[in-house]
Formats: C-alpha cells, sequence, structure tokens
C-alpha cells in the first residue's frame, strides 16, 4: 500500500470534508495549548483570526465552492516576515512592540490561497544564529527532546534540552510537533535546512529570486530567500507553489515563475537512470563520522532503490564558503540594521539628546551581543580603510565558490550530502564561542553564496537526534529538487 | 598681492528632480510640495518598514535621466549602472542610507564648463531642526546629480553653465520646475594653490550665484591678506547670502558603501540609447545657430530667446507675423527686460503671445513709439488691458501716436507760449533748450508722439 505524505492525506481530508478547517485547526490548538510552554515556538499566536479564516473555509467548502491551495491547511510564520497588524518582533528588544502596518508578499498568497494563520514563531534576533539560543525573548526547545520512540511528546520534563537549530528553530520545532500542517521561514545561511535536520522534519531554501522577499526584515539580502517547511517535501512543494514568483515589490524576482504545484508524477522516478548525484568529499570531511555514516547509507539505499547514479565528486572551494559567507553578511547586515536608530519605530530613546548618543544609546540597549558583533564587524570591513582587504575580497571568493558550484552541476545534475556536519548539540553548550556556531553552517552556506536551491530530508535518527540529508540542485530547478527529496523520503520508509 | 590677480576654480554637483509620477523605488506620488500634509505620500517602503524592499526601478525616471546624460553630450555612456548604498545617520533618511548609483554617463561640456559624471539616486525626507518634524513626502523622489569639473571660473560662468543647463532640462521636461526647489547645488570652490573649500544647501539657481560670489570675495580677501582658507564645508544662509563654518574637514566622510543587494544592475543598451538620441528634440545650442541664420538674430538675441523653450517657440510664431528682427529685438530687450524685473519666466505670459503680435504690428506701422509699446506691454503683464487687444487697448487709453500734424502743431504752439525764456535761449545758442522743448511736447503728448519727429517739427517751427 502507497504511503502518502502526511501534508497530502490531510488537504484530502479537508477538501472531501471528512476533516474540517475548523477541526484540524483546533486540532493544532490544542497540541500548542499542551505543549508549547516546554517547546516555546510561538512569539504571538493568532487562535481568534485563525478560528475565523477555518470558518471561512469550511463554509467554501460546504457551500461546494472553489478552494485555494493551501485550503484549512495551519500555517505558522516565522516572526521575521511581516503580517498586518501583528507584531513583527525578529525576536528583537527592537521592534518587541512594533506593529507591521502590511503583510508581506507571502503572507497575502498564503491568505489568497485559504491558508489558516496561526501564529507567528521564535527564531535567533533578526534571524543571527544557527540555533535558537539568540532570541531576545527565550530559546525554543527542539521537540525531539520530549520525544518518546514514537515521535511523540510524553515527557516535557526532559532534563537534556537540545537546540532545534536556527535561526528558523522554532518553525521547524512546531512543524515537528504539529503545532501547525506548514511553517514559512528564512534561509540565509542554511536557516531552514538546519533546523529541518535537527528536528527531522522537511525544509527547502529556493533558488535566490524565487519567492518575493517583501516583507521579510532584512538579514543578508543578497543569500536569503522565504522557504516552506513541512513534514514532507509534497508540503514543501505545494507551499512553494504558493509563495513563488515574481513581485514588482521586490525587484529580484523579476525574471521568476511560480514554481508548479506537485501533481500525480511529483515524486515518480521517471527517469532516474539518466540522473547524476554529486557527491563531493568535502561535504564529509568534517562531519561527525556517525553523522556522515548516515547520509551515506540513506544515500546508498536510495540509490540502489532508484537507479540514479551517484558520482563522487571534489569542490575544493567548500572551504572558502564560511569566511566568504560571514564577511558579506556582516557587512550587508550592519547596512540593513541602519535603520533601527529608535526615532521612526521600535524601540524608544529614553533620552532626547543630540542624535548621535541618542540613536547609539538606543542601539546599545536594544540590540543583543550576536547582532550587535556582526553589526560591528561589518561596519569595520566596509570602511574605506578595510573594504578592499575584507569585503572585496569576500566578493572574489564569493564569485570563486559560485563558479566551482556551477562547475560541478554542469556535470551532475544534483549534488548531495549532509545538511548539518553535527546532531543537535544542548542548549547552552556552544554558547561561548561563536566561531564553533558558525563552522556548523559550512555544508549549508554554499547554496546561499550561489543562490541554489537546497532542501533537507530527514533521513535517519541517532538515538533521538535526527540526521538531515542535503539536496542542492541547479539554479532554477526548484521543483525537481523538492522531487527528488520526495523520493529520498520514499526510498528511506520500511 | 592684487586680488584681481587670483584665480579661483569652482566645480559643481548639482542634484535636479526628475520629472515623474512616481518615486524611484516605490509608486508613492512624487508630488510632496501641494501634499495635503507630512507623510502623506509615503508607504511602507519609502519610509524602509522592517521588510520592504525597493520595487522594480522606475523606468522613466532613468529614461529622463538618459535623456539628460544624452542632452548635456555625455560621450562616454556606461553599458551597466548599479546601485549603491551610502550610509549616514539622519532623521530624514528613513533607512539611514541613501540610494545612489554609480555613473550614468561621463564626459560632456556645457557652456565650457566639462560634465565629469552623472548618475541618480533617492532624495531624502524632509526634517524641520526647529519642529523636530520629518516629512517623508519626498523620500524617494528621482534625483539626478550632475557632477562638474573644477573648471568654472567665475560666479558668472556658473551662472552662463547654469543658464544653459536649465534651459536643456526645459526644452526635455525631463526635470521638475527648478525653481520651485526642486534644485540644489554643492559648490567646491579654491583659489587656485589654496585650500579647496566645500558649500552646501544651496537651493536655487540664483542662490549658486549669490553663494559663489560671497565665498569668491570672502576666499581673495583672505589670500590678499596673507591667510590660508580653511579645508572645510560651509553652509549657505540663503536668508542672508552668506556662507557660515559647517564643520572642520579633519577626517574623510566614510559613508561605506557597497552594492544594494536588492536592487539589480541597471543594463543600459546601444539600442535604447539609439532610441533616446534618435528622441531628443532640438536643443538650445542648436536653435540658437538656427535662429541667427534663419531670422537674422544677433548672439545676443538668440541667446535670450533660446533660453527658454517656450519663448524661442512663441517667437517663431511672432516671427511669421511681423518681421524678424522686429520681434527679436523686442522679445530679448522689452519683453525680457520685464520678465527679468518680474522674475516671471516667458512661460507665465504665454498666452499674451496674440497681444505681442499685435503690439508689434502697432510698433511697425509706426502707429505706437517703442515707449509706448513697451507700456502697452507691461499695462499687459499688470493684468490692466483686460480682454482688449493690443490696439483696442491702446485706442481706449489714448495711446495711438499722435501723427496728424495738425494736433502736433497745435500742442507745440502751446508749448513754445508756456516757455518763453526756453525759446529766447535756443535762440541765443543753447541746443539743450531744444531738448526741454521737446520734452516738454513728448509730456503733453503723454509719451504718444514720436520724438525724432517732435525734434524736427520744434526745429523747423523756432527757425522760422
Amino acid at each position: 500500500m502507497e504511503i502518502l505524505p502526511k501534508t497530502l492525506s490531510t488537504t484530502n481530508a479537508i477538501r472531501s470534508g471528512k476533516l474540517t478547517a475548523s477541526a484540524n485547526l483546533e486540532q493544532k490548538i490544542a497540541a500548542v495549548e499542551k505543549h508549547d510552554s516546554a517547546v516555546r515556538a510561538f512569539i504571538e499566536k493568532y487562535y481568534d483570526d485563525a478560528r475565523k479564516s477555518a470558518a471561512q473555509v469550511d463554509a467554501k467548502i460546504t457551500a461546494e465552492k472553489p478552494v485555494g491551495r493551501l485550503a484549512g491547511l495551519v500555517v505558522a510564520v516565522k516572526n521575521v516576515i511581516a503580517v498586518k497588524d501583528r507584531r513583527l518582533t525578529c525576536a528583537s528588544r527592537m521592534l518587541e512592540n512594533y506593529l507591521s502596518p502590511y503583510d508581506a508578499a507571502v503572507v497575502e498568497k498564503l491568505r489568497a490561497q485559504d491558508a489558516i494563520i496561526i501564529g507567528s514563531l521564535n527564531c535567533d534576533e533578526f534571524a543571527c544564529g544557527s540555533d535558537n539560543t539568540k532570541s531576545a525573548f527565550f530559546p525554543t526547545v527542539n521537540p525531539v527532546s520530549f520525544f518518546d520512540e514514537k515521535g511523540e511528546i510524553t515527557n516535557a520534563n526532559a532534563s537534556e534540552k537540545y537546540v532545534p537549530g536556527g535561526s528558523s528553530g522554532a518553525s521547524a520545532a512546531a512543524v515537528a510537533a504539529d503545532f501547525c500542517d506548514l511553517a514559512l521561514a528564512t534561509d540565509t545561511g542554511g536557516s531552514i535546512r538546519c533546523p529541518a535536520a535537527f528536528c527531522g522534519v522537511t525544509g527547502f531554501k529556493p533558488t535566490y529570486g524565487t519567492v518575493s522577499r517583501y516583507g521579510m526584515a532584512d538579514m543578508a539580502m543578497s543569500f536569503e530567500q522565504i522557504g516552506p517547511m513541512a513534514p514532507d517535501a509534497y508540503g514543501c512543494a505545494l507551499l512553494l507553489s504558493v509563495i513563488s514568483g515574481k513581485d514588482y515589490r521586490d525587484s529580484t524576482t523579476s525574471k521568476t515563475v511560480a514554481t508548479k504545484a506537485p501533481d500525480a508524477s511529483f515524486a515518480a522516478s521517471a527517469n532516474n537512470a539518466k540522473i547524476r548525484i554529486g557527491v563531493p568529499k568535502e561535504f564529509f570531511e568534517g562531519a561527525d563520522p556517525k553523522v556522515a555514516k548516515a547520509v551515506k547509507d540513506a544515500m546508498a539505499r536510495f540509490a540502489s532503490k532508484t537507479g540514479c547514479e551517484l558520482v563522487p565528486i571534489s569542490i575544493p572551494a567548500v572551504r572558502f564558503g564560511i569566511p566568504a559567507y560571514y564577511l558579506l553578511v556582516y557587512s550587508e547586515f550592519a547596512s540593513a540594521m541602519q535603520k533601527y536608530d529608535g526615532l521612526k519605530y521600535g524601540a524608544k530613546p529614553e533620552a532626547n539628546e543630540e542624535l548621535v548618543p541618542t540613536v547609539s544609546k538606543v542601539r546599545t540597549a536594544n540590540i543583543g551581543k550576536e547582532c550587535k558583533r556582526r553589526i560591528m564587524l561589518g561596519t569595520y570591513i566596509t570602511t574605506k580603510e578595510h573594504k578592499d582587504a575584507w569585503y572585496t575580497k569576500a566578493l572574489k571568493a564569493r564569485a570563486y565558490v559560485r563558479a566551482q558550484f556551477d562547475d560541478a552541476l554542469a556535470k551532475c545534475d544534483f549534488i548531495i550530502g549532509p545538511t548539518m556536519p553535527n546532531l543537535a548539540w544542548k542548549i547552552g553548550e556552544k554558547a561561548a564561542d561563536p566561531l564553533q556556531s558558525y563552522l556548523e553552517d559550512v555544508l549549508t552556506v554554499p547554496a546561499n553564496l550561489c543562490g541554489l536551491p537546497a532542501g533537507s530530508v530527514p533521513c535517519a535518527r541517532i538515538g533521538k537526534l535526527p540526521v538531515g540529508l542535503q539536496v542542492i540542485g541547479k539554479r532554477g530547478s526548484d521543483y525537481e529538487t523538492i522531487s527528488l527529496m520526495a523520493q529520498i523520503e520514499s526510498s528511506l520508509v520500511g | 598681492m592684487d586680488s584681481s590677480e587670483l584665480t579661483v576654480m569652482i566645480g559643481l554637483e548639482i542634484h535636479v528632480q526628475l520629472a515623474t509620477k512616481s518615486k524611484l523605488f516605490c509608486s508613492c506620488n512624487t508630488d510632496y510640495q501641494t501634499a495635503a500634509g507630512p507623510n502623506e505620500n509615503v508607504c511602507p517602503t519609502c519610509t524602509a518598514q522592517p521588510g520592504t524592499k525597493p520595487f522594480d526601478m522606475n523606468a522613466y525616471a532613468f529614461e529622463q535621466a538618459l535623456r539628460i546624460a544624452l542632452a548635456l553630450g555625455c560621450d562616454r555612456m556606461r553599458d551597466s549602472v548599479t546601485m549603491q548604498r551610502k550610509h549616514y545617520f539622519y532623521p530624514d533618511l528613513p533607512a539611514n542610507y541613501q540610494r545612489t548609483s554609480t555613473p550614468i554617463a561621463e564626459g560632456g561640456s556645457l557652456a565650457g564648463v566639462s560634465i565629469t559624471e552623472v548618475h541618480i539616486e533617492e532624495d531624502p525626507g524632509r526634517y524641520d531642526l526647529k519642529t523636530g518634524i520629518v516629512d517623508y513626502n519626498r523620500a524617494g523622489v528621482p534625483l539626478l546629480e550632475i557632477v562638474t569639473d573644477p573648471v568654472i571660473t567665475s560666479p558668472d560662468h556658473a551662472r552662463k553653465f547654469l543658464e544653459e543647463l536649465r534651459a536643456i532640462l526645459d526644452y526635455l521636461g525631463a526635470a521638475r520646475d527648478v525653481e520651485s526647489g526642486s534644485m540644489r547645488a554643492d559648490a567646491n570652490l579654491s583659489i587656485t594653490g589654496h585650500n579647496r573649500v566645500e558649500v552646501k544647501n544651496i537651493n536655487s539657481f540664483h542662490g549658486v550665484f549669490s553663494a559663489l560670489t560671497y565665498e569668491t570675495s570672502r576666499q581673495k580677501n583672505m589670500v590678499k591678506n596673507g591667510l590660508e582658507p580653511e579645508r572645510e564645508t560651509r553652509h549657505f544662509d540663503e536668508d542672508r547670502d552668506i556662507t557660515l563654518g559647517l564643520r572642520k574637514k579633519e577626517s574623510v566622510d566614510d559613508y561605506r558603501y557597497i552594492p544594494d543587494p536588492d536592487v539589480q544592475p541597471i543594463a543600459i543598451t546601444k539600442e535604447q540609447l539609439n532610441r533616446i538620441n534618435a528622441s531628443l528634440p532640438e536643443l538650445p545650442r542648436k536653435k540658437m545657430e538656427r535662429f541667427r541664420g534663419q531670422y537674422g538674430a544677433s548672439d545676443d538675441e538668440a541667446h535670450a530667446l533660446c533660453m527658454e523653450l517656450a519663448m524661442a517657440d512663441a517667437f517663431e510664431r511672432v516671427a511669421k507675423k511681423v518681421d524678424p528682427k522686429l520681434a527679436a529685438g523686442f522679445m530679448r530687450g522689452t519683453l525680457k527686460k520685464q520678465l527679468n524685473f518680474r522674475s516671471w519666466n516667458f512661460a507665465k505670459v504665454a498666452q499674451k503671445e496674440q497681444f505681442i503680435i499685435d503690439t508689434l504690428l502697432l510698433l511697425s506701422e509706426r502707429k505706437v513709439t517703442d515707449k509706448v509699446a513697451e507700456k502697452i506691454l507691461i499695462d499687459a503683464m499688470d493684468g490692466k488691458a483686460g480682454q482688449k487687444t493690443a490696439s483696442q487697448y491702446a485706442e481706449s487709453a489714448g495711446l495711438i501716436g499722435v501723427q496728424k500734424s495738425g494736433e502736433l502743431a497745435e500742442i507745440i504752439e502751446k508749448a513754445i507760449a508756456e516757455n518763453a525764456k526756453a525759446v529766447l535761449d535756443y535762440d541765443a545758442g543753447a541746443a539743450k533748450a531744444l531738448q526741454f522743448l521737446a520734452g516738454r511736447v513728448m509730456a503733453m503728448t503723454k509719451g504718444r508722439a514720436d520724438p525724432t519727429t517732435v525734434q524736427e517739427l520744434l526745429k523747423k517751427r523756432l527757425s522760422k
């Protein structure tokens, strides 16, 4: 018997009337109410609005009116994405009470396709972090910390609390804990794929320019994309088909066409014999041997089931990924954060002094340590004196990495490897040394440096901790990449 | 050292607002001058709300920028332009960085002033220091910055350059009304061999001239007295027509320019440039040349007529009805004097074109004198002529020339009778007395008589 992806069975049940949108929502609300005190994924819950939307969807279905592609599916949104008249905090004191005056493009699209928006989700402050411990409000806990063998939360008092990954840790946690059917997250250097891997869900970062960033608070603009998180690849494909497409309000989407919705042949292996999958040795070199083995086993199993060819390759430029990525991220982030001066919105300065001390005081008091570190480094390396030595060189390194990945993808259809070199760590474990945390991004940042589509699909568990397998595709092959993820997913079942 | 021997070198950075309906990176209306109130024409994007990005760039604005660059004769057009972020903290800047492009074009020259480069940027909002009110209606309005080489040799030279620049902008219709604060300039000025001083906050064409005049004489006086002008930025105070020290240039401003990651590089293609070049109107220099050839206008007349497109066009229509030379002289002299006196442009009297034609016809038929023609024109400009035609008005105001010799002879007799002493003086050989008598006659005719005729008739009468 074929096992349907969870998202597909939920959407089928709602469309056929077996499950009402309202009942689906109430199940999610019940789960949130029961377990979010332990997981701490939500910043704000929109139950009232959500119940109204669910009732409207049910009315449409009862009246046999056409419904949107996400009809009745409960979606939670990372709180760096604007929802009109709701707090857009970016998990920062700076914007703690800032109400967004507009909907992000992706939120407009969710509404247009009858999604039920349940609330906003925690993350690292301004998406700066890899483990969700850098939220100015509270850390989100990886739900697997509380899981029993069946993957259900039974031990909410577990003493060993693992990070959910970051920066979209709460988006992955909310999907893993069944607080929502789908979640919207953002990925600047792995912020979707890392938490997907750590929490055992599926996440996808689209090709740069595929999804409008209008309404997504900036971290590093030339790297980031909004992307889907779901229990399965089908959910990612479905959500991506809704949120992708050209938007004049984000000029980097100008050449984009919307990714098609998953159809009947979505996860079929039509021409797998012709598919060549590159396996870069650099992706395994620094990885935890247990993780490396789990990923290799999953790859072998997939290849033998589908007939895809695994091709050992080498991409030496991977080692430039982290320095190039962080230097450019600092530069762009320092620029993006320039607007938070306390004069227009968000945190207000206490004293009304001269401009410079007023702005400095409000920024000092309301921006967290990791963000400050990035702003200061970014400011330093873009000054006239240091620009050539750092910023300009990092741009060159980025071009170099990009050229090598393009070259590899000219010879193969996809690149695969682990998503993260290590398993999720315990909360507090890497707090002392930010470099330790940066190095965890080594396998995810190349896709952002190069603008390539990349996703993470769960492939194993070591103890209770999930392992993610990463698939990187050619620029623009978002549908095909998620489709391959779906095939990997089904090859690992049973 | 004689200060007149000191030479000054001036460079200008001129900002003009491009004439567009919407802002550069969002669809808000650009009309900040007549907006209902502060922050009426704003949206999340031009107030830099978290999450907003620049929209697709206003293609019309970019096209206007290219038209201006080509009209200035820029010969080195770039094939790709990148938007950059220029960072500084100031309340009028919504994101605390300004988007400003790399050069669109270089080269070209105007009135002997070579152009360094032109580029496009976003106007900041307006911050009123006294009230603390920030108004973002202007934030994001497309600006073109024209940078000249430091080759301007005097305030007068700067004025000539700006006059021609304004004419080009007027011909293209590519810039917003340049007189109403939509043109701003920064200047750098140095006495050869001495420190360079920057002058900011110049907000009108006239202001450039005033600021440069003040600053030139200030620096020349310093140098003459053995003092060295400081390397500094000064602020032009338009109310007082002086410049004031703003800050010392001890450190170089560091704006931390980076390419704006949100804006894709903009391509400029050969086809685009060819198309724009082909659609450019006849430009002022070309038109002046043609007016000299076609209408026999003097250099001075051609220049004055061609500095404003509406005037040049009106002249060509007038020249079809009356002698072009008479028209050129009158429009350059009498009309232009009256416009300058009122600080008006021709557009303000454009609907009086037929009146001007009629006045010139009266003049060419010698029905009115030059003086009366000027008076009719002044009255028309002041609204005193109402809906009347020039000849109706001249008739009703009794300004049609005293041509019947009988009438004039009577007046002359009267003048002689009333001024017996002057007549005696004239007889005694005082030539001045004739002028005096002629003046009396002119006054008695209220200027309607032709002065030459009056003198001739007087001489004849007195020699009897």
